[in-house]
């Protein structure tokens, strides 16, 4: 089950028969490197498609739809395609919480015909890894029906205010849907609302779902294999563009701070998330974050009040978004030919083997592939223009 | 058996869970920060300083690694083991040779920053691009290390420079990738407290500590930064202090308690206004404080 975890190994026989044709044509003779070079150069790819949507839709509300039909029982995924999954889901969440720090998610089970909400809307990633954990034992029943699933979340949805970003990803292993009435008239509804609606298939194209993305500006993919599964899960966690019906407003947050508790503790007080549960964590708690409106306390952010409904934050909760806005330009490929000896970044010696290098077109520093996608995919910050007086706010200004 | 054995440069990395730690020391040269306007020796000081805790560094472990940046004010570089082949130096084969080479090379590369540029002195020393480099650096470390083997990094910055918000995006970039790739910031600040640059020990769980003077230097990286973050738990170290995470306004660069955010952008604003400065957005006027959104349907 490990090997799931090691990006390397990519299953090339299964799914990406047009690469292995393509490394065949390849005639250095250094195979296992053009193989990473091939995904790496998949990579840049990807990345610079993502650049000039400025507009985008940060605060995110995602409905996942969860097929537990029997379809999910297939061992065409391993262990099983539930399990696998579960699994990928556990990752996901975090990395899309990381991503999307004051966005929510809730999940949606689609099971002998009926839909179930196993989880509201919430930005507690750790709730929901519980609930999901708890579902590796359900009984895998019958067919699902995609219409109750959808209508549940539109229904979650339609009470969110006009700014929020509304999304549904249904992940589907099934090949047929069973549904009370006509899904297309709910598919018009969702397209009303604004509700972007992805699909992840797991087994074949279905009619229904490709409608279903197409109308409201989703995306349908059918999976590969595990690895290309959890690459199409990856790609919902940046933020889509801002639907056209997105409304855009000045949002009211509370950005609580730490009480300062100068020599004398704290009185231990009685955290409002914790207030009503039955586990060991509810305890009494010295310390916390407190609303700056009406004094109840948190012991996490992000959350928002439970007695006044303002949004409490910390402001790198919002700085962790801020990269999706203003991303480090693109670097351009270019043929080696001694421009520079040595990657800027990571101080790599340029040799016969790098017959292309990588130039920022704000500082004009040389960067090496591995940095170029380093620098793109997580930091965000060009090295060089971060160095350079004249250009380190160059990403504001852009 | 002699009490003291030399390593040997063979035998690195040949069973596999050895740990090894490596250690990128971040110094600020910037002439412009204010300690260095004030008195330019004070360099000469902290880099013996940084040369006698590096060394501490390797002599901890033989497979220890160490880098280390000059922060300058037009450009970042690293000064050890320097850009490049370093075909001058002697291939060293002890590790006493090692500590000779580290100061060697430290001193020549930096002098050769310092002369480099002296035209023009900006204020402001750009450490989040530093770090930047560093993290890119160390990412190549753990890309190319020998399958199996642990690399533990860290990132030690030393400045007497302060924090200014123009670098806020660049520093919280760096930061949450140094978390993501368990990579701890410390910061030893020499003159200024610097609460960005304390946000990210705390985000990256390392230690942030203002030298109380900086003839004691030498003491305070070897007590407080040398241990390895797993050890530092057993130690007396200065109480971490109450990070303030409370947001500043992009309008004012105060710190507010409660404010407006844009819901394109995520900027931050004090006070209500109809466009957003940052991304131009126009905002339809205030929604009612109402919280539970009431069943509202567009015309
Ligand atoms: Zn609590
Ligand atoms: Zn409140
Ligand atoms: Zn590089
Ligand atoms: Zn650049
Ligand atoms: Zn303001
Ligand atoms: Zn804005």
């Amino acid at each position: 089950m490990a090997e799931e975890d090691d990006p390397k190994e990519y299953r090339w026989e299964t799914g990406y028969e047009k690469t292995w044709e393509a490394i065949k044509e390849d005639d250095e003779g250094f195979l296992q490197a053009s193989v990473a070079d091939m995904v790496q150069r998949a990579k840049r790819k990807r990345q610079a498609l993502k650049q000039g949507s400025q507009k985008l839709g940060m605060m995110r509300h995602l409905f996942l739809l969860l097929d537990c039909s029997e379809s999910m029982s297939s061992q065409d995924l391993k262990p099983t395609r539930l399990i696998c999954t579960l699994k990928l889901l556990e990752i996901f969440l975090e990395e899309f919480f990381d991503q999307n720090p004051i966005s929510q998610i809730g999940i949606i089970l689609m099971q002998n015909k009926r839909a179930e909400k196993i989880s509201e809307l919430a930005g507690n990633y750790r709730k929901h890894i519980k609930v999901l954990s708890h579902l590796n034992r359900t009984n895998l029943l019958g067919e699902p029906s995609l219409q109750n699933g959808l209508e549940m979340a539109l229904s979650s949805l339609k009470l969110l205010p006009s700014h929020a970003s509304r999304e549904i990803l249904v992940i589907m292993g099934s090949l047929t849907t069973c549904d009370p009435g006509d899904i297309s008239n709910t598919i018009e509804n969702l397209k009303l609302e604004g509700v972007r609606c992805s699909v992840i298939g797991l087994a074949a194209e279905v009619h229904v779902c490709r409608q279903l993305a197409n109308q409201t500006n989703g995306i349908y993919n059918i999976i590969l294999d595990d690895n290309h599964y959890k690459d199409l899960l990856f790609q919902q966690v940046d933020p889509p563009p801002a639907a056209v019906c997105l409304e855009s407003s000045l949002i009211k947050m509370g950005f609580p701070h730490q009480l300062n508790n100068e020599g004398s503790d704290e009185p231990l007080t009685m955290c409002m998330c914790h207030v009503d549960s039955t586990e060991d964590g509810s305890k009494l708690t010295s310390g916390g974050y407190y609303c700056p409106q009406c004094f109840s306390k948190y012991c996490e952010l992000p959350v928002e009040c439970r007695a006044c409904g303002l949004t409490l934050v910390s402001a790198p909760h919002l700085a962790r978004s801020y990269h999706h806005l203003f991303p480090a330009a693109n670097y351009i490929e270019v043929n080696f030919n001694n421009q520079t000896f040595v990657c800027f970044a990571c101080q790599k010696l340029f040799g016969e083997l790098d017959k292309q290098v990588y130039n920022c077109p704000n500082c004009k520093k040389y960067f090496c592939i591995d940095c170029d996608i380093f620098v793109h995919e997580t930091l965000h910050t060009c090295p060089g223009c971060a160095t350079n007086p004249l250009t380190f706010q160059i990403a504001l200004t852009n | 058996m002699n009490n003291i054995v030399l390593p040997d440069e063979t035998q690195t990395d040949s069973s596999s869970d050895d740990e090894t730690s490596l250690v990128v020391v971040i110094l600020d040269s910037n002439p412009g920060q204010k300690m260095l306007r004030d008195s330019p020796h004070v360099l000469t000081h902290c880099v013996d300083s940084i040369i006698a805790f590096a060394n501490s560094h390797l002599m901890q472990k033989a497979q220890n690694k160490l880098a280390i940046m000059a922060c300058h004010s037009k450009t970042s570089q690293f000064i050890y083991p320097g850009q490049g082949k370093h075909t001058d130096v002697r291939q060293v084969d002890g590790q006493y040779e090692v500590f000779t080479a580290v100061e060697k090379i430290t001193k020549k590369n930096l002098a050769k920053v310092l002369t480099a540029d002296s035209s023009t002195v900006t204020k402001e020393s750009l450490l989040a691009g530093a770090i930047a480099m560093a993290l890119c650096y160390i990412s190549r470390l753990q890309r190319t290390k020998p399958p199996g083997a642990t690399l533990n990094c860290r990132i030690l910055v030393v400045t007497g420079s302060s924090c200014s918000a123009s670098q806020y995006m660049n520093y919280m970039n760096v930061f949450f990738t140094a978390q993501k790739q368990n990579v701890v910031i410390d910061v030893c600040a020499l003159d200024q407290h610097l609460s960005l640059l304390q946000q990210g020990c705390d985000i990256t769980n390392g230690l942030y500590l203002k030298v109380p003077q900086l003839q004691g230097l030498l003491q305070y990286l070897l007590w407080v930064f040398l241990p390895e973050p797993p050890i530092r738990e057993k130690l007396v170290l200065p109480p971490p202090l109450k990070v303030d995470y409370r947001a500043a306004c992009f309008c004012h660069r105060q710190l507010i308690e409660i404010g407006y955010v844009c819901s394109v952008c995520l900027s931050i604003f004090c006070r209500f206004s109809p466009i957003c400065t940052t991304c131009h957005t126009v905002f339809k006027m205030p929604a009612l404080p109402a919280v539970k959104p009431k069943k509202k349907k567009k015309i």
